[in-house]
């Protein structure tokens, strides 16, 4: 029985049904509107709990196929490093599972942000301040913005100041370039010069980037050695 | 310039039997991006004009490689195929005023021209995809499915390397690597779609046809997740 179980858990068949209904699900769930778009200013976990099941029941669906998806890759894996340990080469034999651990690791990553997240926005003015709770705090010394001809804004910064410990370390913040202070990122959104220089910001905790980076670059590495493995069986 | 998109839609839709013609169309529309691209200073890779044409030369560039496939060296109907759906994103592209915007900083960035490069770089290699399937259900030998694949494999690398650089784009942009709009959606069943369509052919031999029709189904959803989503539905990401 066990043995059965086992064997479904770990089929490619059951791999192949999980996708299409993970598919089919997701495409539900784009056509949700502004319900949907209600999840990217909360964790998803806190949306899940907020939320009426008539709008978050395509959430629920996917969470659960990934969770089984997630069983089936990580049973996939051992499998054939059980089965083919030794018969081919380790290239050809890791690197479908590291794209493998890559796409678990991309799962916890999003696990870890839909429980730990927090998004904050809010406006900064030259002269305020930010406190952290390790008696740490973030200083906005200038607001500065470039306008086109047309008075359109091109491009703006912030020079803050981060103040820990009596030592205080100047920092610029830009868009793309936000400042991380600990474990928050601090990013501006838009600034405005008038009545008075503004910063639009946002705050945000994402504690699975680290995860989703080492999946993503694990994924990548896998991905580029079945290249090369194809390659390789392609001139041979 | 945009003589130089009309010129290339020409030498692909009339040329395009000859492999010097279709390179020559090929050159053309890459012409006529380096133009937009120096009269911009940057990549044009913003809005439908110039992501249309980033497309049809995506599909020219990408095709070429394999014109010099032996298995489709002497097969005009791929070159022809080819060149009509460059020819067509390219003629698409002149519906589209090319606007001469300054881009908004938050797109000033090596990962937004690398996120938006690499997934044009694969929708093309899933339209020579489309292509080879055809070809093979219209009475292709079974090498035309192994070219189909490779152009699959490439295209779906190429893909997870844009959604790396997108999601890498994002954290620093807007301080997460997710987020929850109908792009993103669609980013990620494309994504499914092909690795169900990689590990479809685990299963061996037997499923010619289905694998065929599959990557025509690849492309459709490919172009619903470029064009569909941005003209249909509200997203943080229009074209």
């Amino acid at each position: 029985m066990i043995k059965r179980i086992y064997d479904f858990l770990a089929s490619l068949s059951l791999g192949l049904w999980l996708m299409g209904g993970v598919m089919v699900l997701l495409a539900a769930g784009s056509f949700g509107g502004e319900d949907t778009a209600s999840l990217n200013e909360m964790p998803l976990f806190a949306w899940l709990g907020a939320a009426p099941f008539s709008a978050s029941w395509w959430l629920w669906g996917t969470l659960v196929l990934l969770t089984l998806m997630a069983v089936n890759t990580l049973l996939c894996s051992v499998e054939a490093i059980r089965k083919r340990y030794g018969k081919s080469g380790l290239l050809a034999l890791l690197a479908p599972q590291l794209m493998h651990a890559g796409f678990l690791l991309i799962v916890l990553a999003h696990l870890l942000s839909a429980k730990g997240g927090e998004k904050q926005a809010m406006q900064l003015f030259e002269g305020s301040n930010l406190r952290f709770a390790g008696g740490s705090f973030v200083m906005v010394d200038a607001i500065e913005v470039e306008t086109d001809p047309r008075g359109m804004p091109v491009d703006y910064r912030a020079r803050m100041r981060v103040v820990e410990q009596g030592r205080s370390t100047p920092v610029t913040v830009r868009p793309n370039e936000p400042l991380f202070h600990e474990g928050i990122g601090i990013y501006l959104k838009q600034a405005a010069p008038f009545p008075f220089p503004t910063a639009y910001v946002e705050i945000h905790r994402e504690p699975g980037a680290g995860w989703a980076l080492a999946g993503a670059l694990l994924f990548t590495a896998g991905n580029v050695m079945l290249l090369a493995v194809r390659r390789e069986r392609r001139t041979a | 310039m945009k003589w130089l998109l009309i010129l290339s839609a020409g030498l692909y839709l009339f040329g395009a039997f000859s492999r010097p013609f279709f390179a020559a169309g090929l050159a053309a529309g890459a012409a006529y991006l380096a133009v937009r691209g120096i009269e911009l200073g940057r990549l044009p890779l913003v809005g439908p004009h110039d992501t249309l044409v980033f497309f049809s030369v995506s599909i020219g560039l990408m095709a070429l490689p394999f014109l010099f496939s032996p298995v489709l060296r002497q097969l005009s109907l791929f070159s022809w195929g080819m060149g009509c759906a460059a020819a067509f994103f390219g003629l698409m592209a002149l519906l589209f005023p090319a606007f001469a915007m300054p881009l908004p900083p938050v797109l000033r960035t090596l990962w937004f021209e690398l996120h938006v490069a690499l997934a044009f770089f694969s929708y093309a290699l899933f339209a020579i995809g489309a292509v080879l399937g055809g070809i093979f259900l219209a009475g292709g030998e079974r090498r035309i499915l192994d070219l189909q694949y490779r152009a699959a494999l490439v295209g779906y690398t190429f893909f997870s390397a844009s959604m790396v650089s997108g999601g890498i784009w994002g954290y620093f942009a807007w301080g997460t690597y997710w987020l929850w709009t109908p792009k993103e959606f669609w980013t990620s069943i494309l994504w499914m779609f092909y690795t169900f369509w990689l590990h479809l052919r685990l299963r061996g031999t037997g499923g010619d046809k289905a694998l065929a029709w599959s990557g025509i189904v690849g492309f459709a959803v490919a172009l619903f997740t470029y064009l569909g989503v941005s003209i249909l539905m509200k997203s943080s990401h229009s074209f």
